[in-house]
């Protein structure tokens, strides 16, 4: 089973989804994550995931305000996850999404100084929950709009 | 004709922008309902793709509004899906498409007809 770190990172993530999705998917989403990081799928790919579901949720179901607080929110969160900011500017756009290929898919931590921190909190990351590399997450390749 | 294209099958495409996942998703209901996690190991399976969990909910919402398919009363914590006479005839047209589209790619690359 997942250690509660990973569990941890995941439910952050989680809570970026709107309250009425939360309700309905939240206990099932946890444990596809669970199952998942079981399966051997990197937490923070998992969490990365539903991260970038979330900012799509957001964006579909929200208010043009409430969108743009969404980005926001997304930037906190994606800052406090140790995405450095160039990324944000090249690659990660293009290539945020949805479906990559099974094998050797997922990225590995990579700066113990980049750290995983819960969505809009303002606490320091905690660098035991580690961070990306820096490049696209390839677990979401394409963008399926 | 060139962005605006035309369906023969007499059915509209309406998967044509709903995104690979959303095909992946109809195509492994095509066989019977599954709950989030059998879908992601069902398409891992005949695909060789990883369906990121947050992708997966986001195609699944997206199939429901557009009617394609509907959720089954859930197990426990876990939510069946199974795909709706609607998402059938969208699947079908989609197929038809990529089916067009294959055939006269293999046929200009002289690679022979499936």
């Amino acid at each position: 089973m997942p250690g509660p770190r990973s569990m941890r990172l995941v439910e952050s993530a989680l809570r970026c989804y709107p309250q009425r999705w939360r309700s309905r998917h939240g206990d099932e989403a946890a444990e596809i994550a669970r199952l998942l990081i079981r399966d051997g799928t990197p937490a923070h790919s998992v969490a990365w995931s539903y991260l970038m579901g979330a900012a799509r949720t957001r964006l579909v179901t929200g208010s043009r305000r409430r969108a743009g607080a969404a980005v926001g929110a997304l930037l906190v969160a994606v800052a406090s996850l140790g995405v450095p900011l160039a990324l944000l500017s090249s690659s990660a756009p293009a290539n945020a999404a949805s479906v990559a290929h099974s094998r050797g898919a997922h990225p590995r931590p990579a700066h113990p100084r980049y750290g995983a921190s819960r969505c809009g909190d303002s606490r320091p990351a905690d660098p035991r929950y580690g961070g990306w590399r820096g490049g696209p997450d390839r677990c979401d390749r394409h963008d399926h709009g | 004709m060139a962005a605006r294209e035309r369906d023969d099958t007499g059915g509209q495409d309406m998967l044509r922008r709903a995104g690979d996942a959303s095909v992946l998703i109809l195509t492994s209901l095509a066989d019977g309902s599954k709950h989030g996690y059998a879908l992601i190991q069902d398409i891992r399976g005949f695909a060789g793709l990883q369906l990121g969990p947050g992708t997966l909910y986001g195609a699944l919402d997206r199939l429901e509004r557009m009617g394609l398919i509907e959720a089954l009363p859930a197990e426990d914590r876990r939510q069946p899906y199974q795909i709706t006479a609607a998402g059938v005839a969208a699947l079908r047209a989609h197929l038809d498409s990529i089916e067009r589209v294959t055939r006269a790619g293999r046929l200009r690359l002289g690679l022979g007809a499936i």
